[in-house]
């Protein structure tokens, strides 16, 4: 799937510095490298954990 | 009468003496005082009446009725409670359960209330200013037995009551209970300050644990964390910083925070201590409160924090009707705890509480509850007319806490905490029992008075992995072969392959298609399926003794009316005496071992086959059901007050 992105000039400027502390080829790489990190994140179970803490306090669950 | 001989008599225990008749139309006066003292089993009030040790209670019941009482599918306490104030059974008000699931993703979620985030932002400075606020929302449905009341102008003041936060809208004085959070919207996060550095090293979270750095000048400087600014664009916690003036020789600090002083003696807990959380400087902030509890000095400095409640005085969210009631309360008694849940199990079960301190803390808010009881008894005692409810949630945290200190069997028991702790329980009832007996002191004997709780208790000792057993059985199928606590449904699930699944602390679901984002169970297969996944269920037994782990799994739809019954799982699993689901397959991990000790203070529970754990019902008026039901309760309170049975309540009047 190919689809356009549109930046606002901050955040423009931002993904630049991004691409050149990280060393990334291009923002199209950087756009799907965060893609994939945030999918990993949520398929791994973060907001699991992020539940697990809201709701250790009810004390039911350790 | 020993305590199962209790419950399989099924029955009311005291004959009522004297007949009093209560019935709709012929009231011997229009007050009402119900007390519901969550989690008394009537097991253990039997055997303590029997020693004489409830006089107050034998009393009550020896003027009326004194009998178990059918708890809801599954007891639970939001559950139960919901049943009580809906007049009806599950289906009808849509809360199944602590934990809901979202089946577009499979999350489980808080079932009571829903927090929906502000809308419109508008971008000033370095702020972004909701033009629409964010709102929490109450996600029990249908009315509140109080509404009917104040539909006919009868009052009812209604305090503490789980599955009421936010507080429906009402006229009448109610004021949230169980259910509502602390200011970070989190259910109690608290914080240690220690000067040991092992301790403070130690793994508590979501709690904080700080390195407490005392200098030369005796001086320990640290922070408390509020909420999020999301006012902010670049949102950060707010912080409020304080001083401890640490005096070893006398045993004592000083605690300077906001302005304000608190001297503290060593083992000693301070007073509500307000703090504002300022979100856009001198413009808006939010009020928070917190206990600090100096629990040791000298060697050994360790500063207990209480999570941020939210301030009665000035609350950040709704969590009275009407709106200024809480600040009135405060007006009248002092601050008071607000936090849904107020005793601290956690720090009990990390570690940061000793037995003793638990005890100290659990008392102070039993002490609290009697203040704020006794203020509206002495207002119930001079209205003309009305209800009064009042909740009380000490006995329920605190058998949580304390039931491996009376139970060998108990892997958990340890028995140097046992001899000096094991009182405790019986202690308890006997200070409820006090309670009842100011209660019946204050008030006209010819009033009604009705003492409840919502389910019984019973021990905890092996937590069972329903979605372990789920994968040995090849009902769910994951992605990965590691079955270990590290793994969870909601990562690597092979759904589309995965026949049903486990979350919350009774719920089954089936992998439905058309319902779950990738369901796998077709709708003709569907009742087959349920029937024999009950089957098997009921047919597990622990490989330790040979002994069932599920007494009865209830098929929902064979429960429940049908109103909410699309939020029910597909089957609630009632746990025979002894165990309970294990806290990894609540919320979707699994585990080496489908049955496992529990190894933890959370010893005592109620999230068991409804059957296992009764309800109390002590009255001191005579029902014509030798067994009531919850949702009993509402129809016959009603009924009382001239008022018949509203067509969404599914309970039946008891008079």
């Amino acid at each position: 799937m190919s689809s356009k992105v549109k930046l606002s000039k901050e955040a423009g400027q931002k993904a630049d510095e991004i691409i050149a502390f990280h060393g990334y080829s291009s923002l199209e790489e950087l756009i799907e490298d965060l893609i994939n990190k945030e999918y990993e994140k949520i398929k791994s179970g973060d907001n699991k954990e992020e539940l697990a803490n809201k709701l250790s306090g009810l004390g039911y669950i350790s | 009468m020993i305590r199962r001989d209790f419950i399989k008599s099924g029955g009311t225990l005291l004959a009522a003496a004297p007949f009093m008749n209560f019935g709709a139309g012929n009231p011997l006066t229009k007050k009402m005082l119900v007390l519901g003292f969550d989690g008394m089993d009537p097991g253990i009030v039997n055997r303590l009446m029997q020693q004489g040790q409830l006089p107050n209670m034998q009393r009550l019941g020896g003027q009326g009725v004194f009998t178990m009482m059918h708890s809801t599918i599954p007891p639970q306490s939001p559950v139960a409670w919901g049943s009580f104030i809906s007049g009806a059974d599950p289906g009808v008000y849509g809360i199944f359960d602590f934990l809901h699931r979202n089946p577009d993703n499979y999350t489980p979620f808080f079932s009571q209330s829903e927090t929906l985030p502000s809308r419109m932002l508008v971008n000033l400075g370095q702020y972004q200013i909701p033009l629409k606020p964010g709102k929490v929302v109450l996600k029990r449905e249908g009315r509140a037995f109080w509404d009917y009341m104040e539909d006919r102008g009868i009052p009812a003041t209604v305090l503490k009551l789980p599955t009421n936060y936010p507080p429906s809208e009402s006229k009448q004085r109610t004021l949230s209970g169980m259910g509502t959070p602390d200011i970070l919207g989190t259910y109690g996060i608290y914080s240690l300050y220690t000067s040991d550095e092992n301790e403070s090293q130690k793994d508590i979270t979501p709690n904080n644990v700080y390195y407490a750095y005392i200098d030369e000048n005796n001086i320990m400087e640290g922070q408390i964390e509020g909420p999020r600014n999301d006012l902010l664009k670049e949102g950060e916690n707010v912080v409020v910083p304080f001083k401890v003036y640490v005096d070893n020789r006398h045993k004592t600090a000083r605690i300077d925070i906001q302005g304000q002083e608190i001297l503290i003696a060593e083992k000693e807990y301070s007073d509500w201590v307000e703090i504002k959380f300022s979100l856009i400087s001198n413009l808006a902030s939010i009020t928070g409160m917190v206990k600090f509890y100096l629990m040791e000095m000298g060697d050994r400095f360790r500063l207990y924090i209480s999570p941020t409640h939210i301030s009665p005085r000035d609350p950040a969210v709704p969590i009275s009707t009407p709106a200024g009631y809480s600040r009135e309360l405060t007006d009248h008694v002092g601050l008071f705890h607000t936090i849904g849940l107020p005793a601290d199990t956690k720090a009990l079960g990390q570690g940061t509480f000793a037995m003793e301190n638990f005890i100290t803390q659990s008392l102070s808010v039993f002490d609290e509850s009697c203040h704020m009881f006794d203020f509206e008894l002495q207002r119930f005692s001079s209205q003309k007319e009305g209800l009064l409810f009042f909740y009380f949630s000490s006995l329920d945290q605190g058998q949580h806490m304390f039931w491996a200190l009376n139970d060998k069997e108990h892997p958990y028991y340890h028995p140097e905490e046992s001899r000096k702790f094991a009182y405790i329980t019986d202690e308890m009832y006997r200070k409820f029992d006090r309670v009842l007996g100011k209660a019946m002191k204050n008030i006209d004997p010819g009033i009604p008075l009705l003492l409840m709780s919502d389910h019984g208790f019973g021990p905890f000792r092996r937590g069972v992995n329903v979605n372990t057993w789920l994968v040995k059985e090849g009902y769910l199928k994951m992605t990965t072969s590691d079955i270990s606590e590290a793994v969870s449904i909601l990562g690597y699930a092979d759904w589309p392959a995965s026949k049903a699944y486990a979350l919350g602390l009774n719920g089954l679901y089936l992998n439905l298609k058309g319902r779950e984002k990738e369901g796998a169970v077709a709708p003709e297969e569907r009742r087959r399926l349920l029937d024999e996944i009950k089957a098997k269920l009921e047919n597990i037994s622990d490989p330790q003794n040979g002994n069932k782990v599920i007494s009865c799994a209830y098929i929902s739809e064979d429960n429940f009316s049908k109103n909410f019954i699309d939020r029910a799982p597909d089957i609630i699993l009632g746990f025979d005496r002894g165990y309970r689901i294990s806290n990894e397959s609540a919320l979707g991990s699994l585990s080496r071992e489908v049955v496992s000790d529990n190894m933890d203070w959370w010893s005592g529970d109620h999230c068991v086959d409804p059957k296992k754990v009764p309800a109390s019902f002590i009255a001191n008026f005579k029902i014509q059901s030798p067994v009531p039901n919850m949702q009993d309760v509402a129809p016959t309170i009603l009924k009382y007050f001239g008022i018949a049975t509203p067509s969404q309540m599914t309970g039946k009047a008891l008079i």
